[in-house]
């Protein structure tokens, strides 16, 4: 090859290369560029230096001399595309991240609806005055029922409607309280009227577990015991409860109903939704019962009022089977907030 | 119940629609379930409270309707004529036992022609949802749905000796009843018999061999008193309850007896023809209850919180049939006679109620005050909170299981007692009667489900309450329990952090009682070896047990697939809530620099971290602010056998001033010195 020739390539060479390493805009282009032009093997630098062996020796030196400062020159941009790099590298604009990305995760636990609901209707009562109380599930009669004004031979002691145990306090079977009254009763044996408590846990009764009923269920119950308490008291506080709890000013309308511990009894629809929805039972405190506890009827009154927790939680949060709240299905149990 | 609209016109006039009708009906007592057309009647299906009976029948919904609407109430005066013989004279009749049929009247009708009824029967019966048997049969059914008193017809051809006895039941007596069915009684229940036989199971159903057929000529009309608890006893315990049998457990109006008797004779002869005997044949006395009543005159307004005219009052007793007495009246209280039919007004609050309920709650007014009063959460309800707290932000999911368990989640034990759990009857659902002694088998049950169905974890928690055999009433510790996955570390830092939100310091190692220790223990449900209790140890009182902490048996993680390592940890509330420290005072922090030293100590195996570091606790003048372990490593070559090196962190700081070297030398040395004396410890170079 005679010298002009080897110059003419070299000079090529060097164009090109300028052209690569000034286009590069990455670090894959520039690995692309760098064994392209100065690899080890196959580069092209590589290549044209083969060259030199076919020049004449005569012509060596200087075609030596051009091969050098090509070398030198493909150096030098290598460095500069590599600097131009890091360059922008370093800018906070390349620095950015993928802010669509998720956030390492932080795994929340969830309260029951059930505990929830509870104490949303502990937190209003508690404003309300009425401190929470509690007392035991497994029951006695007395305070199960007799207290409550349901004598022996009720229909409502049936042991087909009732969960008895297997032992006795004396020849009185004990069973799982059907009611959370039995606190009110164990509460007002043991202090004397005012008194605003309520009273929540579970109670138990024998139905069979379907979408609305469960034989295991929650009772929140209110009573409040003073001198002068009238219906109309208790018609305001249940408004009070019902504005605090579905909010807005929710009113309350009473039907009259039976049940043995309350005279007069009404069952309690509240305002929800547009329509009239049953949330409980209530009344006032039947003489008898403020009798067996030991208080003068004709000195005070009360009211009392009960709450189904899962009647009003499962119609608060749509959850259209209520045996869903005891299935303890976390994917369940994460929905609610 | 249910009511026909074309039969209550029989009795009262009421112009306005259905819907207003239902309406005013649910607002005054009578709840309102369905309605619906059938032919063309209307059938109302109402909800009567166990309490009114006299709503039972017709003729009582009938009443409520005209004292709502101002109507009046046109009740049949049944005058049957009576010819022929003597009823007592046909057949006699005997009560054996008082306390289960206080009255029993039988009356006898001769020569009727059984056979079907007129279409205006058949179809009142039908709106009511009654098939037509035949006109005999039919009468009864529907006198006992005008008046609420049930009847029954026998074939008088079929009572045998000429006798009726009114008995109680014999063990294992048999009685096929008109169903075909055959049921075996007992003493409980009571029976009509004749001379040879029970005929009737009284005031629940029929005898098959007695009831009215197609031959039948002379019928025995009955129509009686019978306790509710015997009736109850017996339809319940045979599954056999009947409209009859609905109505007796609920007593119904005693002057009914006699009227529906004479009704039921009237219908026979018009419908069915034969002849009346004179009278009734009779045993008892018609239990009756003549209560009147006082009612203050501004009593109603107490009780309700409205005033109401005294005359308005008076007006809707009267209509309800109650009759004001002037005797012993005053100006201040009336007396009030109590009708037959309302057996359940006893009081003057029943009366209260009778007012309030006519005239409507609507008018209560709600906007009546209440006087403010402090209440503050009782200490169960903040410890509950706080504890939840700690297992919320660690991911736990809140779970509720059922207070009874089946006999194979009783069977893997409890770490509380070894006695046997209590059961109930009948079981909660099926198979579940024994009340749970931990919550602990129900929660790994839970988790077993959420790992089953691929639920994103089934990390649970439930703060609920055991059941645990005691001397009077069972004890019911409060428990707060929790499934995890990980090793008995991963419960233990839940304890640990569950104490410290509770203000209990859960090392054991600084500070006053309460303290809180860890004792190896073994206990059914969690694993041999890797087992705590949890100690709690109070000034001046002896510690107690407040839980266990372990990871699960094996046995538990194979029966509910658990795969992997879970950890549980079950703390009694109960004996931790007192304890709880609510509003400790609070130590500022030190504004020096703390000192951290690491110590290489060699012990023998058996040494319990917790005995050095209460070792390097006491000797380390109160300057230990933090202690840690960092490393443990054995190596037979190097320290020996049953030797192990652990490596301890420790962090030394003053309130008062920057720690000299030299002080912080001393402190090491007496540190040192405690850990060599106290647990046999060499520091390793």
């Amino acid at each position: 090859m005679d010298l002009e020739s080897f110059v003419l390539e070299v000079s090529r060479l060097r164009d090109e290369a300028e052209s690569a390493f000034r286009e590069v805009r990455s670090a894959a282009t520039l690995e692309e560029a760098r064994v392209s032009f100065v690899g080890a093997k196959s580069g092209r630098l590589k290549a044209i230096q083969k060259l030199l062996g076919g020049v004449s020796s005569s012509d060596r030196p200087e075609a030596g001399r051009a091969f050098n400062e090509l070398k030198q020159a493909v150096a030098a941009l290598l460095e500069e595309a590599q600097d131009r790099l890091a360059a922008a590298a370093a800018s906070p604009e390349a620095a950015a991240i993928d802010v669509t990305l998720p956030g390492r995760p932080v795994r929340l636990g969830r309260l029951h609806p059930i505990t929830r609901t509870i104490r949303e209707v502990q937190g209003i009562m508690a404003r309300l005055g009425f401190e929470c109380v509690d007392g035991p599930e497994v029951e006695d009669q007395w305070h199960n029922f007799e207290a409550l004004a349901i004598p022996a031979e009720h229909p409502a002691r049936d042991p087909l409607d009732n969960f008895y145990l297997n032992v006795a306090q004396g020849c009185d079977p004990l069973l799982l309280r059907s009611q959370t009254s039995t606190v009110q009763i164990r509460v007002m044996e043991a202090r004397e009227p005012p008194l605003r408590i309520v009273s929540l846990g579970r109670v138990y009764r024998p139905d069979t577990a379907d979408a609305t009923h469960y034989p295991m269920f929650h009772q929140v119950e209110g009573l409040l015991v003073e001198k002068g308490t009238t219906m109309a008291h208790l018609k305001s506080v249940l408004r009070l409860f019902a504005s605090s709890f579905l909010g807005g000013d929710v009113h309350v309308r009473f039907r009259p109903s039976f049940f043995p511990f309350t005279e007069p009894s009404v069952e309690v629809d509240m305002e929800w939704g547009g329509r009239w929805v049953e949330m409980g039972g209530a009344g006032m405190v039947d003489p008898a019962v403020l009798e067996a506890v030991g208080y003068d009827p004709d000195k005070v009154s009360g009211f009392a009022f009960g709450l189904g927790v899962e009647r009003i939680a499962a119609r608060r949060y749509g959850v259209a089977d209520i045996r869903d709240f005891y299935r303890n299905d976390v994917r369940f149990l994460e929905q609610f907030g | 119940m249910i009511v026909s609209t074309d039969w209550l016109a029989e009795y009262v006039s009421v112009s306005a629609p259905v819907d207003e009708l239902v309406e005013r009906l649910a607002l005054s007592g009578l709840n309102h379930e369905s309605t619906s057309s059938v032919g063309d009647d209307t059938a109302i299906e109402i909800e009567v409270t166990s309490n009114r009976p006299d709503c039972l029948g017709h003729i009582g919904v009938a009443r409520e309707l005209s004292v709502l609407f101002g109507r009046p109430l046109l009740v049949p005066a049944p005058r049957p004529l009576e010819t022929g013989g003597q009823a007592a004279q046909s057949v006699s009749v005997e009560i054996t036992d008082r306390s289960m049929c206080p009255f029993y009247s039988a009356r006898i009708l001769r020569g009727v022609r059984v056979g079907k009824s007129p279409s205006w029967l058949v179809n009142r019966l039908a709106t009511v949802g009654i098939a037509s048997v035949n006109n005999i049969v039919d009468i009864t059914n529907y006198v006992m749905l005008e008046c609420g008193q049930p009847l029954h017809a026998f074939d008088l051809a079929s009572v045998r000796g000429g006798r009726i006895i009114v008995r109680p039941a014999q063990a294992g007596e048999a009685f096929e009843a008109i169903n075909h069915r055959r049921y075996e009684l007992d003493p409980r229940m009571c029976v009509i018999a004749d001379a040879e036989r029970p005929i009737a199971l009284a005031g629940v159903m029929g005898g098959a061999d007695s009831e009215i057929s197609d031959t039948t000529v002379d019928v025995l009309l009955e129509s009686g008193q019978f306790a509710p608890l015997a009736v109850r006893t017996a339809a319940r315990s045979l599954v056999l309850a009947s409209g009859s049998s609905f109505r007796f457990e609920r007593t119904p109006d005693p002057a009914a007896v006699a009227w529906a008797s004479l009704r039921a004779a009237t219908l026979i002869m018009d419908l069915a023809g034969g002849r009346l005997e004179h009278g009734v044949a009779t045993a008892g006395e018609l239990a009756c209850h003549d209560t009147t009543v006082a009612l203050a005159v501004d009593r109603v307004s107490e009780v309700l919180g409205v005033a109401i005219p005294w005359e308005r009052q008076q007006a809707t007793l009267t209509a309800l049939g109650f009759t004001e007495q002037t005797d012993g009246a005053d100006d201040e209280i009336s007396l009030w006679r109590v009708p037959s039919w309302r057996r359940d007004v006893t009081r003057e609050i029943d009366l209260v109620e009778e007012v309030g309920r006519i005239i409507g709650y609507d008018i209560i007014p709600e906007d009546a005050t209440i006087a403010a009063r402090p209440v503050a959460d009782t200490r169960r309800q903040e410890v509950t909170r706080q504890a939840a707290e700690v297992l919320l932000a660690a991911g736990c999911c809140e779970a509720m299981t059922r207070s009874v368990v089946d006999e194979v989640l009783d069977g893997f034990g409890s770490p509380w007692t070894s006695e046997a759990a209590f059961t109930i009857s009948p079981p909660l659902v099926r198979g579940a009667d024994r009340l749970r002694r931990s919550l602990l088998p129900s929660l790994l049950e839970a988790r077993g489900h959420n790992l089953a169905a691929a639920a994103p974890h089934g990390d649970l928690f439930e703060i609920a309450r055991g059941y645990l055999p005691a001397a009077e009433l069972p004890s019911e510790p409060q428990f707060l329990s929790a499934v995890v996955t990980g090793e008995f570390a991963a419960a233990k830092g839940l304890v640990e952090a569950v104490f410290a939100r509770l203000g209990i310091d859960p090392s054991g190692l600084t500070g006053p009682p309460p303290r809180v220790s860890y004792r190896p223990a073994s206990h059914p449900l969690l694993a041999v070896g890797r087992t705590a209790d949890v100690i709690l140890s109070l000034a001046g009182t002896p510690s107690v047990r407040a839980g266990v902490i372990g990871e699960v048996a094996p046995n538990l993680v194979s029966h509910f697939n658990l795969g992997a390592a879970v950890s549980a940890f079950e703390l009694r509330l109960d004996l931790i809530e007192p304890v709880k420290v609510s509003d400790r005072s609070v130590t500022r922090p030190s504004e020096f620099p703390p000192v951290e030293r690491d110590l290489n100590l060699i012990v023998d195996e058996e040494v319990a971290w917790a005995s050095l570091a209460s070792a390097i606790e006491e000797a380390s003048r109160g300057l230990l602010e933090h202690l840690s372990l960092t490393q443990v490593w054995r190596d037979e070559a190097r320290i020996g056998p049953g030797r192990k090196s652990l490596v301890v962190s420790l962090s030394l700081r003053s309130s008062e001033a920057t720690l000299s070297g030299d002080e912080v030398k001393q402190v090491i040395d007496a540190i040192l010195e405690s850990c060599t004396q106290r647990c046999g410890a060499a520091l390793r170079g």
